[in-house]
């Protein structure tokens, strides 16, 4: 395998968003915890503005899908110690837990089976954890809906006494969120005007890891780090759009910034072994899938997501689709066959998101300030 | 939960399925029932206390329950609701009878009984052992006639449009009074003229949620959108009645009642042992959850 590894300051033309366009008012939220950010500060985390990204040809056969084991454990070395810059890949770990930790590690299933947090991935983390004295039973895996963590088999990749966790068990119970921490907005003049945290995130965890996927979004533009641990550790969410419009622009960077939320989540490791660029988050076959064969690692989910950006919308641009940056109403055409047509908008989508989610102090935007750690396998 | 004193009218039973059914009717705990007029001397006959129903005496309601819709626009299942809350406060007192098909029997009895009016019921057969068990449920939890609360006036006019805009008032949780004309007491009172056209009365009733507030409502439901509540007290004390109109359990269901309530009580239909989890009181708001309901439940709050 060739090796290299170097710093780069991206000289990606950023992409063009009418900045002067006129916004309507922002939801009025209202947020309630009774937590206390941490020492040191929750996201953007120890690293802000530092981006490892790793790819390596082998990780996955894009035929069939077999994921390679030994590449995937290098890949995540190899990032972890480009970030942190230490030598030996658990030095990397230990700036981040510590053997008391109970960790969550934020799953993404929506797209699953197709796509989803590979469970290689997911289960060197695990192992990875373990190497600095987490133990099993203090891991927890987690997401929203069960009928999608259970096509994913997780409980085959990870040692005996990871939990295996899912908030709803039935769609909409509202049993398993924190009553006394959430966020209260009024979109469309819902009933529920709340969305609360799930229970472990608040109650149970001492950290958690965020591991998204690459992936298109209808509404979001795309969905990284910021709604996959926003819009996946919280209830009723779905409220957030309605017709071509959609809140993720505001919704997901303020569920980001609820404490404690913000100050537990210490890691991002964007799974880019697949990714969507259409359709997304859902993947329901192989007819917009794509292959990056990437992570992108770091504790700065702005940054992260920033780069996520570019991936998809190149990857847009190859197959002739409108990027995400697109907000004509000539294309929002819902149900017209969005499903299958790139060129198709359900809603007028805001990647725009992870700007404002910056403007909150969530992480480095600015793709001239954003340092990318190259590492190619 | 104690029994209270005054107790809330309890529904009765219109039962068709002949004398030779005494046993089951018997067995289900039930003595006291309506049936039709012939077989009224054959019912007495058994030991029953036994009416002959006239249903010229009864005012027919349509069948609670649920129906989804798909919405387009936000890609989820709207829930519509057919309930009668609206109608018994449109009407203010009198006899209902309901015809119920298997499975709504005991929802139509939480319903008659939460809004705290008399009422019939044609129980299907397969429904009786089920509607004996809410009777008993409704019996044990006891029901003082609490005054019902409510947030703004009403001025109804008798319209059919006036008829939709309360029954979606009550939809949302908006718990109001019909009243003949402003009430003082009350901050808001809504009327609609009588030559006015509402084009969309969901907006309509939007709009009333939007002026009244959500922080001055008296009462809020999170978790579930097809559960309807009603509300009775006085100064020291709420109950909270929550109707679950789907065929489903709701698991978990949040509600926030205005006012500072030091402790609660839940009874909820087929749970032994319920109790209220989460219970907090504080910011003018008493919150709590309830973890599961069925088809009908009641909090009892005192401060």
């Amino acid at each position: 395998m060739r090796r290299r590894a170097f710093l780069q300051a991206a000289a990606v033309t950023p992409a063009v968003f009418a900045a002067t366009e006129a916004r309507e008012p922002l939801p009025k939220y209202r947020i309630v915890s009774r937590y206390q950010p941490s020492t040191p500060p929750g996201m953007p985390g120890i690293f802000p503005g530092i981006v490892a990204r790793v790819h390596a040809e082998s990780a996955i056969d894009v035929n069939t899908e077999k994921v390679d084991v030994a590449t995937v454990r290098e890949m995540m070395a190899r990032g972890m110690r480009s970030l942190t810059g230490d030598a030996d890949t658990r030095d990397s770990w230990a700036r981040f837990f510590v053997p008391q930790d109970v960790v969550g590690i934020k799953l993404n299933c929506s797209g699953a089976p197709g796509t989803a947090s590979t469970p290689e991935v997911i289960a060197e983390i695990v192992r990875n954890l373990g190497t600095v004295g987490v133990k099993p039973e203090q891991i927890w895996l987690y997401e929203r809906f069960q009928n999608q963590v259970d096509t994913m088999h997780y409980d085959r990749y990870v040692p005996a006494g990871v939990h295996i966790w899912t908030a709803e068990h039935d769609r909409g119970s509202i049993q398993s969120y924190d009553p006394k921490t959430y966020v209260e907005v009024n979109f469309f003049g819902e009933e529920d005007t709340r969305s609360n945290v799930s229970r472990p995130v608040s109650e149970q965890f001492t950290k958690i890891i965020n591991v998204p996927n690459m992936k298109d979004h209808g509404a979001a533009g795309v969905t990284g780090c910021l709604k996959n641990i926003a819009y996946g550790s919280f209830s009723n969410v779905a409220r957030s759009h309605s017709g071509p419009k959609s809140n993720t622009y505001s919704f997901i960077g303020t569920l980001a910034t609820v404490e404690p939320v913000r100050s537990r989540t210490v890691l991002n490791i964007m799974d880019g072994l697949r990714g969507v660029w259409h359709g997304g988050p859902f993947s329901p076959s192989r007819k917009f899938r794509f292959y990056p064969k990437q992570m992108m690692i770091g504790s700065d989910p702005v940054a992260i997501d920033r780069l996520l950006i570019d991936v998809i919308d190149d990857k847009r641009k190859v197959e002739h689709a409108i990027s995400v940056w697109d907000r004509s109403m000539d294309n929002v055409k819902a149900g017209q066959g969005y499903d299958d047509n790139p060129s198709i908008n359900r809603f007028i989508r805001e990647p725009g998101h992870i700007e404002y989610a910056s403007q909150l102090g969530l992480g480095v935007y600015d793709i001239n300030k954003i340092q990318i750690r190259k590492t190619e396998l | 939960m104690l029994a209270l004193l005054a107790a809330v009218a309890l529904p009765a039973l219109y039962w068709d399925q002949g004398p030779a059914t005494a046993a089951a009717v018997k067995q289900a705990g039930i003595e006291r029932l309506y049936v039709p007029a012939s077989e009224m001397a054959a019912w007495r006959d058994a030991g029953f206390d036994a009416q002959a129903f006239d249903a010229a005496r009864f005012v027919k309601l349509p069948v609670p329950g649920v129906r989804y819709q798909m919405d387009v626009a936000s890609a989820t299942t709207v829930p519509w609701i057919d309930a009668n809350g609206w109608r018994f406060q449109r009407k203010g007192g009198g006899s209902y009878f309901y015809d119920a098909p298997a499975g709504k029997a005991m929802l139509a009895a939480a319903e008659a009984y939460a809004n705290g009016v008399e009422a019939v019921i044609h129980v299907d057969a397969k429904d009786l052992a089920g509607f004996a068990r809410m009777l008993t449920f409704l019996r044990s939890i006891g029901g003082e006639t609490l005054p019902a609360l409510a947030n703004f006036g009403f001025i109804d006019n008798g319209s059919a449009q006036t008829g939709e805009v309360m029954n979606l008032l009550a939809r949302r949780n908006l718990l109001f009074e019909v009243v003949r004309k402003p009430d003082p007491k009350y901050e808001m009172n809504v009327e609609i003229p009588a030559d006015a056209k509402i084009t969309n009365p969901s907006d309509f009733s939007a709009r009333v949620r939007q002026d009244l507030t959500d922080e001055k409502r008296l009462l809020r439901i999170f978790g579930s959108d097809v559960v309807l509540a009603r509300l009775n007290g006085d100064n020291t004390r709420v109950r909270v009645h929550l109707i679950n109109y789907s065929d489903r359990k709701v698991e978990g269901l949040r509600v926030r009642v205005r006012g500072v309530y030091s402790r609660g009580t839940l009874a909820a239909f087929g749970q032994e042992k319920a109790a209220l989890e989460d219970f907090s009181a504080a910011d003018g708001a008493t919150e709590f959850t309830v973890p599961s309901i069925d088809v009908y439940a009641a909090m009892d709050l005192r401060k």
